[in-house]
């Protein structure tokens, strides 16, 4: 395959994917700008390790699991900065969210206060579609433990945002 | 048969999943039923909350310099449209792949956040002209996407309150449910088109529209018949764990096709789609 049209392809790839992408780097950032950060640079490494993706259908998850690294990477280079939630969520960037859903930024407040190991099973499970065997395997976890993490995300989720929890069984 | 605890706990954990004996305890439990309903109800929400809209890219931001720069230094002038994310890292990552002078100058501008931030401050008027045009054609772009964009993350957010609706069967749905269904949207459906295991109106869009579920060899693909929403041409999705396609029908609005497999087959999700237009019979 020539060279530009590998280009060409690997481009339609990312722009395809940079949606999603984003969206689960600032789940795990909580920042927008950072989070593009790290999808940019995830995708400069992809682009330099391209010849290893043999199926452009494994592509998602390919270039979720460099994001994954990419971010810890992030995180190991310096300290990021600990941010007050309720201020952050007061002053969220416009484009994050529609001015007056009210209740979808009640829950995004929600998630934000969610501990991480919590936060990124759920954010793979409900917006990437990952099965609980794939949340185990990208993380290292045993079915188990990722079904206690969800079941223990939604709880706390629906504690915090008011739902009626009297028949939520016991953690 | 699972507890009605043990129940709950599985929803929680999944709220779609799809074992059976989740789905026969629901129904044969009316106070799990209900607490299922309140469940999916707020994985709804939760899916739309999770669902932000990114950030578009910061067309005068160092990243856009960059890539300007990139195809300059690299030679890689036919790299595409200026500000994509996949030009500029494609160009950048073959400038520090090429070793040399232009490699060694991208791998120097690897720099710390705040330093980037620095530069990205430091835009001349030129780049703000620039940028001006750029977030114009952006913003064009972003109007021509956002139609489609938004019908299929509609038609995904219905997807998770009928989750029973994904049942791999051999059984078909009564012939009386589907004529009614039907009906109400003036359309019928002739012989020969793939099974249909589920039928229901649905309130979509402040309309009511077939929900169908067509069995396949691939497994259970859904659609709905949006009588009322147009599409040009065909608009393929993958979002939140489905994968489909908006499909035009003419005179007769669009259908909504989709899988749930996120590794479904696209090419085969869209040959249902067809097939299952084709098997259509409009009355008027």
């Amino acid at each position: 395959m020539g060279k530009d049209v590998k280009r060409e392809r690997f481009q339609t790839l990312c722009q395809t994917l940079r949606p999603d992408l984003l969206r689960f780097a600032f789940w795990l950032c909580r920042d927008p700008a950072i989070a593009e950060d790290v999808v940019q640079e995830s995708m400069l490494r992809a682009w330099k390790a391209h010849d290893s993706l043999q199926d452009e259908a494994a592509a998602k998850p390919w270039f979720l699991t460099i994001v994954r690294r990419e971010f810890a990477r992030t995180f190991e280079r310096k300290r990021l900065p600990t941010v007050d939630l309720d201020e952050m969520v007061a002053h969220e960037e416009p484009a994050l969210g529609t001015a007056g859903e009210s209740e979808l930024e009640e829950l995004r407040a929600a998630i934000f206060k969610l501990p991480d190991d919590y936060r990124e099973p759920l954010v793979l499970q409900v917006l990437m579609g990952y099965s609980t065997a794939e949340i185990a395997a990208e993380l290292e976890l045993t079915t188990a433990a990722v079904l206690t993490r969800l079941f223990r995300a939604r709880k706390q989720l629906r504690a915090l945002c008011g739902e009626d929890t009297t028949l939520d069984p016991d953690a | 048969m699972i507890d009605c605890s043990a129940f709950r706990r599985a929803l929680l954990a999944d709220p779609h999943d799809p074992r059976p004996e989740l789905a026969e305890h629901r129904a044969s439990c009316a106070e799990c039923a209900g607490y299922a309903q309140r469940v999916l109800l707020f994985e709804e929400r939760l899916e739309r909350a999770l669902r932000v809209t990114p950030p578009a890219r910061q067309p005068a931001s160092g990243d856009m310099h960059e890539g300007g720069r990139d195809r300059a230094t690299t030679g890689a002038g036919a790299a595409g449209v200026a500000g994509t994310a996949g030009t500029a890292v494609a160009a950048r990552a073959a400038g520090a792949r090429a070793g040399g002078p232009a490699g060694a100058h991208e791998a120097s501008r690897t720099l710390p956040l705040r330093r980037r931030r620095a530069l990205r401050v430091r835009g001349g008027w030129l780049a703000a002209a620039a940028s001006v045009l750029i977030v114009l054609a952006m913003m064009t772009s972003l109007w021509l996407a956002v139609p489609h964009a938004s019908l299929a993350a509609d038609v995904v957010a219905h997807m998770a309150g009928e989750p029973q609706a994904w049942t791999r069967t051999g059984t078909p749905v009564p012939a009386g449910q589907l004529d009614r269904v039907l009906r109400e949207a003036r359309v019928s459906i002739a012989p020969g088109a793939p099974m249909v295991s589920y039928a229901q109106s649905c309130w979509f869009r402040g309309h009511q529209v077939p929900h169908l579920v067509v069995q396949t060899e691939h497994g259970p693909v859904t659609v709905m018949v949006l009588v009322h929403e147009s599409v040009k041409q065909p608009v393929r999705f993958d979002e939140g764990g489905y994968r489909g396609v908006l499909l035009p029908d003419d005179a007769h609005g669009s259908l909504a096709v989709l899988a749930r497999d996120r590794d479904a087959d696209l090419d085969a999700v869209r040959a249902t789609a067809v097939r299952v237009r084709n098997a259509l019979v409009w009355q008027g």
